[in-house]
């Protein structure tokens, strides 16, 4: 089904200046592109994989890096010596791109028809009409209810799906031959990454278009391509057709990739991971007793929205934002609660208020039977050294001025939790515990990897022996691998210490893997609880069951 | 246009802010030691000569009455008589207003042209020798005083080569065009540093921008990428530091009226305040904060039509 090569990548280099000399970033990179076919491209963050994307169309920065070697063959002539003006040609004419962010990808000061009709008008030579009345079409064909009226909208109007659409009608306005796409579902809802996917694959069925699909997600990448190729710290480590490479891999560290998994690994057991233990495969701790000790009732958190001089003046009543709308849960001493929903679902926000970071507009939250006090009037206790949180992410969440000995004795004194002599001692055991070499005690947060700032983040909420760990995202940041690296700690640490954990993801995979029951919100309401193995098997609701078809393949195979 | 209903009401909250203006000034003017009528008739004048004078101005009221007579009168269209001048208040200050707005608007001209052109030919040859020879004149442009600049560029242009008069304010516009280059010139290398600087670091933070990645994966050359994209999005936080720069260039002619010796409002403010002229000081300072409250409206106007994503 898929034709002759339509794009060759022969040795490509690619070398970034470091301060002191080039660093080859991307090296002796080599595939094709096939006509029709949807190719995958697949690695972590660092492993050059966006870079080799930017440099099919030499879309990187001047003087701070260069192609050192290599050619890229499209139609006959080698991108990597053509001449500028050859080049804008191709870029938009030929090769129509998409990135990641579409909220950053597009100006936040031009309306999206303006900025779909510039590339019509500049390649196919289109008067402004013309270029108007196509991209009225072009909305249109990418979904776009409203194109007529929308095709005036500024990005800030759209919500994210769409803009990303608009951002995939303007690659693909000057019908190029290639699309390279660029983690284009990455800062998407599950459920707007599947639609994504599904108006990529309608459109490059009907156009005849060749995909190179940049992704970090293994399981879209199985889901969406035909071939695939694993990257890893600037080289290709394996290629092949997706099948074959995701059934028989070759190399370890696809191998890894492929262990990292959630959906692959069975639920509740560890991540066989090369340097974790791979001990017991059944760890689940089963809930210790039945007795409730977390109790939310009726909850409701309200955000007010912005007034007007006017509507201050006049005391006209403005409904608030209602982010948190009466929701009841409980859970167990010791169980594992998976929160699931999407972005502006109110799951950060209940979670927020559990720990005490936003006062509710009504309902109560008791823990182990005492009440947390009335909204409003809520007081220090106990319950904030019982109650800890980690964040989503692990940089912005740390001090940037504290080395991670500072960050991890600071609650110990706060708290007065041992005398002075023994702070020392006491923080170098939690960094042991979540996996931290003692020589990284005096670095800052920028020293560290993502990974390594989690686990401070963990190791900061672990510090006053909490009963009770509120994880919201922990691992929505970190690369696949880390994330199983993440979510094994979390595993044994909930063994080890006997915790409770409320666990918040947008990822339904992850949560099924580490909890129990699944809770899942949307619009701010509970809407479907149960078992993982109920929701999984047998949901019951309509919007459970869209957020479970969204779940790339691979991750749903075996 | 939903997002432009400001400015309907935005002027009634201009309301709050100039009554405080009134009572800060008047109080003010009031506590600086000496005294106006003192001042008019010297210091031999007989006492019931100068209480009839006080009299006469309402000098002998209680300072509440005072201020709500200035209220009142206000009201009326009218600030009061000079004290020194012996004529209405708004006739001084719009005999003085003309040459201090043109020599501002004048000023502002060349600034806006010279920051925008020095800071378009910096970032776009970031780290080369033009974006060095602009980074020199900013810190020169910072480090010169005004009254120094001032001098330098009569002795050159007017004494030297004749091409510019020394003082005055000329006739005619072509006349207060040709009088005036010199004195907004001095103010436009003052200002221009700064916003220059400015401009310069956000058009480079926004050639880094996704947007331009995208534009430029489009096949747009680097020239329109920039004047289409890289600029529009890069005047916000320059025209903000603009307003703040003009607010403070309203009050500050003074020096630069005292060089060309322009009949000016700044220098109708210092000579006002030497003279105790107590209802002029007042005027002044109230078409000051005029100024100011009107500058700080019409750049949020410019703001809300340049940036869609502002809702005031």
């Amino acid at each position: 089904m898929t034709g002759e090569p339509i794009l060759s990548v022969r040795d490509l280099t690619v070398q970034f200046d470091s301060g002191d000399g080039w660093r080859s970033v991307v090296e002796d990179v080599s595939f094709t592109l096939n006509k029709g076919e949807v190719l995958g491209i697949v690695g972590e963050s660092g492993s050059g994989k966006t870079v080799t994307s930017r440099a099919l169309i030499r879309l990187l920065p001047d003087r701070v890096s260069r192609i050192a070697g290599g050619c890229v063959d499209f139609e006959g002539r080698d991108v990597i010596a053509m001449s500028e003006s050859a080049l804008e040609d191709i870029r938009g004419g030929k090769i129509g791109m998409i990135f990641q962010n579409p909220t950053t990808h597009l100006d936040p000061v031009m309306r999206i028809g303006q900025q779909i009709a510039a590339g019509l008008m500049l390649h196919l030579g289109l008067r402004s009409r013309a270029a108007r009345a196509r991209t009225i079409e072009l909305l249109d064909e990418v979904g776009f209810r409203d194109p007529e009226r929308q095709v005036d909208a500024f990005p800030h109007e759209l919500s994210g799906g769409m803009r990303q659409r608009a951002m995939i009608a303007g690659a693909l306005s000057c019908n190029p031959s290639i699309l390279i796409a660029d983690e284009p579902t990455t800062a998407l809802d599950v459920t707007v990454q599947a639609q994504i996917i599904e108006l990529l694959r309608t459109l490059g069925r009907q156009r005849g278009l060749s995909i190179i699909f940049i992704s970090h997600d293994l399981g879209l990448v199985a889901d969406f391509c035909q071939r695939m190729v694993v990257m890893e710290r600037g080289r290709i480590v394996e290629a092949g057709a997706v099948d074959d490479v995701i059934a028989r891999p070759q190399h370890p560290y696809t191998i890894r990739l492929l262990h990292s998994q959630p959906g692959l690994t069975a639920p509740g057991s560890y991540f066989d991971l090369d340097g974790e233990t791979k001990s017991r495969n059944e760890t689940r701790p089963a809930p210790q007793g039945d007795a409730t000790y977390l109790a939310i009732d009726r909850l409701a958190v309200a955000f007010s929205r912005k007034r007007s001089l006017g509507e201050i003046l006049t005391r006209k009543p403005v409904r608030d934002l209602a982010a948190v709308d009466g929701v009841s849960l409980n859970l167990t001493r010791g169980e594992a609660l998976g929160l699931v929903g999407e972005s502006g679902s109110g799951k950060s926000t209940l979670a927020r208020s559990v720990v005490g970071l936003v006062t509710p507009k009504s309902g109560e939250i008791q823990l182990d039977g005492k009440s947390l006090g009335k909204p409003g009037e809520r007081q220090r206790g106990p319950w904030h050294r019982q109650i800890q949180m980690i964040f989503q992410d692990p940089v912005s969440s740390l001090n940037p001025k504290m080395t991670v000995g500072e960050t991890l004795a600071e609650p110990l004194s706060v708290h007065r939790l041992c005398p002075p002599a023994d702070v020392k001692d006491r923080v170098l055991g939690l960094m042991t515990e979540v996996g931290l070499e003692h020589d990284l005690l005096n670095r800052k947060p920028h020293q560290l990897s993502g990974g390594q700032c989690q686990r401070v983040g963990i190791a900061r909420a672990l510090s006053v022996e909490p009963e009770f760990l509120i994880a919201d995202e922990p691992t929505s940041a970190l690369d696949v691998t880390i994330q199983a690296q993440i979510i094994n700690l979390l595993m044994r640490l909930r063994e080890s210490r006997g915790l409770t954990m409320l666990f918040i993801s947008h990822d339904l995979t992850v949560v099924r893997h580490l909890c129990q029951r699944i809770a899942v919100m949307q619009h701010g309401r509970l809407v479907e609880t149960g078992s993982a193995e109920e929701i999984f098997d047998n949901p019951r609701q309509d919007y459970t069951r869209k957020l479970l078809a969204a779940i790339p393949r691979v991750a749903r195979a075996r | 246009m939903g997002r432009f209903k400001f400015v309907l009401y935005r002027p009634l909250q201009t309301i709050p802010v100039l009554i405080g203006v009134s009572i800060i000034t008047f109080v003010l003017v009031r506590s600086i030691p000496g005294d106006p009528v003192r001042v008019l008739l010297g210091p031999r004048a007989k006492p019931s000569i100068i209480a009839a004078v006080r009299e006469q101005y309402g000098l002998d009221e209680p300072l509440v009455v005072q201020y709500f007579y200035f209220i009142y009168n206000l009201l009326h269209g009218e600030m009061g008589r000079s004290i020194i001048y012996r004529v209405p208040v708004l006739d001084v200050i719009a005999e003085r207003l003309v040459p201090t707005l043109f020599l501002l608007s004048y000023a502002l001209l060349l600034t806006v042209a010279l920051a925008l052109a020095l800071a378009i030919v910096a970032a776009r040859n970031q780290r080369r020798l033009p974006d060095h020879l602009v980074r020199m004149f900013c810190t020169a442009g910072l480090g010169l005083p005004a009254f120094w600049l001032g001098i330098v560029l009569i002795m050159v242009f007017s004494v030297g080569l004749g091409w510019f008069p020394v003082s005055g304010y000329g006739d005619g516009f072509w006349g207060h065009l040709h009088h005036l280059f010199l004195p907004a010139l001095t103010i436009a290398v003052a200002l221009a540093p700064v916003l220059t600087r400015n401009l310069r670091a956000t058009l480079i933070d926004q050639m880094e921008a996704g947007y331009v990645q995208t534009a430029r994966a489009r096949g747009m050359s680097e020239r329109a990428l920039f004047y289409r994209h890289v600029l529009p999005n890069s005047l916000v936080p320059t025209v903000n530091l603009l307003g703040v720069a003009f607010s403070w260039l309203i009050g500050g002619t003074v020096v630069v009226e005292t060089v060309f010796s322009i009949p000016g409002m700044g220098q109708l403010m210092v000579s006002s305040i030497f003279s105790r002229d107590y209802l002029l000081v007042q005027g002044v300072t109230l078409v000051f904060a005029l100024g100011i409250i009107l500058t700080n409206f019409i750049v949020d106007v410019v703001n809300v039509a340049l940036d869609p994503r502002i809702d005031p």
